[in-house]
């Protein structure tokens, strides 16, 4: 049998107290697709970076093609072929495509550059492995992410790799950009390149790999071919805990009425919407982009406010046409970019979570330090945030915790009607779960829960009811006991014959 | 665990918001374009104000007599924006180099000091340019070797050189005179002086380099992306390097020019900073890429040169030049912030 394409044996590297790898492994056969998966510090960017001369391992060996490496240095690696595909583009933003394409080994007349022949070669080779032409003359800055990427994979592509790391190349894209990916990483192994695959997105390591190797704590805890392994197998290994696990629901009693909106409309983006969402409750809300859904919940929190219908809280009846206006009836909103709306991200965990809710803090207009540090000791140790301390940045935070601190900022705001937007995109498995654990506990203690969500299992297995919008109104009312994840989609895509009108 | 099954059967949508991204690019890039033909428009429009309502603006001599007073200054920009490209744009963490008006100053001193004590005008030159990149190696060292910001090195270096001058000159006006320095500025050629011919060439010679080359592309990559030019193999340290050094060099030469124009080397020369960030700072404006450009510098260094001369020959009073300057600050760091919330870099 041929030498393995890539070889990683027995990686260990610590970080200060923390064992990042303990003897991780990662056999990579020649042309095939192997891919890597494991939760958030399981050790899978550490590999990475290991492989790519970042990080020097602090034990291990790596042989590319039988022949073992003394020395890794990112130069060294490219040298024999290894090219990887980093999660954030390397590309320098104001180059055009052709300059970021050949940076390093530009086409030219001795010194002197010719822009022409470099833009003439780029289309060439761009053609060459994708089907697009990208915007003539566009800066990288001003591309799309999809686009940046492919000038990226074309960049790797032009030194005619043997093995390709693609480090999470798919969160940036949507689905049919993402099928183009997979159909060129396909013909790239039918051509004899050995590729690793690190994602997220199991389904898509079920569809794509020959090979899987899952992580855990550092380790290789399995080695399997994803076609013959069921999937809850695969999240077993990787989380170490049933999947049964995943969506921790607790019955909790309906109390009364939190949020009632009545003929909610915004001109040319949703009409007559009612629903009523109940203390206890946590009531999900789905359809397809520009179904209108994501805008009855920014209506809801005063980001572009509704013009007909009314939105009542507990009773009492009031226009909401500003963020502020929705915190003081007791709303909080976790944002679906939570980068952007959700937290500033270099100040500390403490700041983040009283941000909204100073006022209770302060004595004769300054901070009561004292009053502060307690409230938010008892929120981190509430949810469960993992910080170093109340004084970390939440920069350094893992994305579940993070979100876990948009949380507390409400929590401490007092809010007990919360509008989350998409709060599990992107973060790991594990951090999944504790949101889910930590939306359950809130619907414990009477909170009311509004989920906006387009993963179909999440809302199925944490909703008390399931509002399902289509063309900008409310047709279906699903209970998650009664439905499948199939029904839920045929109702978003109007497959599914609508109800007369849904009042909720 | 088929999570996203909305997005995969809703392949309609998802081909518009393609079409949506490249609208979006286009829009990026017309932003850009109108930055960019808004100021060459306003350029052209002072100069016709000026060429119409001033007496003998649009005169060739008086034209010739801008870019010969413009020269120092260019060079100085050129410097500037040569540092500003190899370490970044970043106001705070980028490339700057304070250091270049009292390193013209410092240059200037050693230029007459050694004309005065007697050597000829090729080593006084040699001395010059070496004092010139001297002062470049001692910025590039703090900051490539030591990490030093390069704001608060070469803030250091400038007092450095400042101080130094001061050991030279005794605070004093040194007159020097020498038949390099009457050369530039008596010689002419075409009816251009020998200052407005150094200002062509350098420029001419300067935009090829940086613009036309692979050390030029390279230098872009290392200011543009520091992560992207280490992934394809440049090396960082000796690129910024070579920017200081560079830079050192140009005010090397800027100062015989204006130790040729003043006949010597007189104390305050330092004072020109201001213009010279403000032009680099500018020359943005003019470009594709939003980014400091050899051409764009030249072309602002023009405008103020065209704007301080148009108010002369209006007799409006040379303060104002001052509030305009400042008027035009604020204006192309607002563009620049505007243009970074574009979010893309």
């Amino acid at each position: 049998m041929a030498e393995p394409a890539l070889a990683l044996r027995d990686l260990v590297k610590t970080f200060g107290a923390t064992r990042a790898l303990d003897g991780a492994n990662l056999v990579v056969e020649r042309g095939t697709v192997h891919g890597l998966i494991g939760q958030n510090g399981a050790g899978k960017s550490t590999i990475i970076k290991i492989l790519g001369g970042l990080y020097k391992a602090d034990g291990g060996t790596i042989a590319i093609n039988g022949k073992p490496l003394a020395h890794v240095s990112p130069r060294a690696i490219e040298h024999l072929g290894v090219h990887i595909i980093h999660q954030e583009a390397l590309l320098v933003p104001t180059f055009t495509v052709a300059e970021a394409l050949f940076l390093g080994a530009e086409p030219g007349l001795g010194p002197l550059l010719s822009p022409r022949i470099m833009r003439k070669r780029a289309e060439e080779v761009i053609g060459r492995y994708f089907d697009v032409t990208l915007p003539r003359g566009a800066l990288i800055g001003e591309l799309s992410p999809a686009h940046r990427q492919i000038v990226q994979i074309t960049r790797a592509l032009l030194n005619r790799p043997s093995v390709l790391v693609f480090d999470e190349p798919t969160a940036a894209l949507v689905r049919r950009e993402a099928n183009r990916l997979f159909g060129l990483i396909r013909r790239l192994r039918d051509e004899g390149t050995s590729i690793v695959y690190i994602s997220h997105y199991l389904e898509e390591v079920q569809d794509l790999c020959d090979r899987v190797t899952i992580l855990r704590n550092g380790r290789d805890v399995a080695t399997v071919d994803p076609r013959d392994t069921p999937m809850p197998q695969i999240v077993s290994l990787m989380i170490n805990r049933d999947i049964d696990d995943m969506f921790p629901k607790v019955p909790v009693p309906i109390g009364k009425p939190a949020l009632t909106v009545q003929g909610l409309g915004r001109r040319g983006h949703f009409s007559d919407v009612d629903f009523t969402l109940h203390e206890g409750e946590i009531l999900g809300l789905t359809g397809l982009v520009g179904s209108g859904a994501k805008d009855v919940l920014q209506a809801i929190f005063g980001l572009e406010p509704a013009d007909q219908g009314s939105i009542i809280t507990h009773g009492k009846q009031g226009a909401i046409n500003s963020p502020a206006s929705a915190i003081r009836r007791g709303l909080g909103l976790v944002p679906e970019d939570r980068r952007g709306q959700g937290i500033a991200l270099d100040i500390s965990v403490r700041e983040n979570t009283t941000l909204a809710s100073l006022g209770k803090l302060t004595r004769f207009g300054f901070i009561s330090r004292r009053r502060e540090g307690k409230a938010v000791a008892g929120l981190i140790a509430r949810l469960g945030i993992k910080t170093p301390g109340p004084d970390a940045r939440v920069r350094d935070l893992s994305g579940g915790n993070q979100q876990k601190v948009v949380l507390a900022k409400w929590l401490s705001a007092d809010s007990d009607i919360y509008v989350l937007d998409e709060p599990t995109v992107a973060i790991d498995v594990a951090a999944k779960v504790e949101i889910y654990r930590l939306l359950g506990d809130l619907a414990q203690r009477g909170a009311a829960v509004l989920i906006l969500s387009s993963d179909l299992l999440e809302l199925q297995g944490i909703c008390d009811r399931i509002l399902v919008m289509y063309r900008g109104h409310v047709t279906h009312q699903l209970r998650p006991a009664e439905t499948t994840p199939e029904a839920i989609l045929a109702a978003a895509t109007g497959a599914a014959a609508p109800a007369e009108k849904v009042a909720a | 665990m088929s999570s996203n099954l909305i997005a995969e059967q809703a392949p309609a949508f998802l081909d518009s918001s393609a079409d949506l991204e490249d609208r979006e690019t286009r829009r990026a890039r017309h932003r850009s374009q109108i930055i960019r033909l808004g100021s060459i428009a306003a350029l052209v429009a002072v100069f016709a104000y000026f060429g119409v309502a001033a007496p003998g603006f649009a005169n060739l001599g008086n034209l010739a007599n801008i870019v010969e007073q413009s020269t120092v200054l260019a060079l100085l920009a050129f410097s500037m924006s040569i540092v500003v490209l190899g370490g970044g744009g970043d106001v705070i963490r980028g490339g700057i180099d304070l250091s270049l008006g009292a390193n013209l100053g410092l240059c200037a001193a050693a230029f007459t000091v050694a004309s005065n004590a007697g050597f000829s005008d090729p080593v006084a030159v040699a001395i010059t340019l070496a004092v010139g990149a001297a002062v470049g190696l001692v910025n590039a060292f703090a900051v490539v070797a030591l990490g030093v910001l390069p704001l608060l090195a070469t803030l250091a270096v400038m007092n450095i050189c400042g101080g130094a001058e001061l050991v030279l000159t005794q605070n004093t006006v040194i007159s020097a005179n020498s038949p390099l320095l009457s050369y530039i500025t008596g010689a002419s050629w075409l009816g251009l002086s020998m200052t407005d011919w150094i200002l062509v060439g350098a420029a001419i010679l300067l935009i090829a380099l940086v613009h036309g080359t692979r050390w030029g592309l390279r230098l872009q990559a290392v200011g543009g992306q520091r992560q992207a030019a280490r992934a394809a193999g440049l090396r960082v340290s000796a690129y910024l390097t070579g920017t200081y050094v560079a830079a050192g060099l140009l005010a090397a030469l800027a100062a015989i020019v204006q130790a040729a124009r003043l006949s010597g080397s007189s104390p305050g020369s330092g004072d020109i900073l201001l213009s010279v960030v403000l032009t680099s700072l500018m020359s943005v404006v003019f470009s594709r890429r939003l980014l400091p450009s050899i051409g764009g510098t030249l072309l602002s260094v023009l405008f103020i040169g065209g704007l301080i001369n148009g108010f002369q020959l209006l007799n409006v009073s040379s303060y104002w030049v001052n509030g305009v300057q400042g008027v035009l600050i604020l204006f192309v760091v607002a563009v620049r912030s505007l243009s970074l919330r574009r979010g893309s870099v």
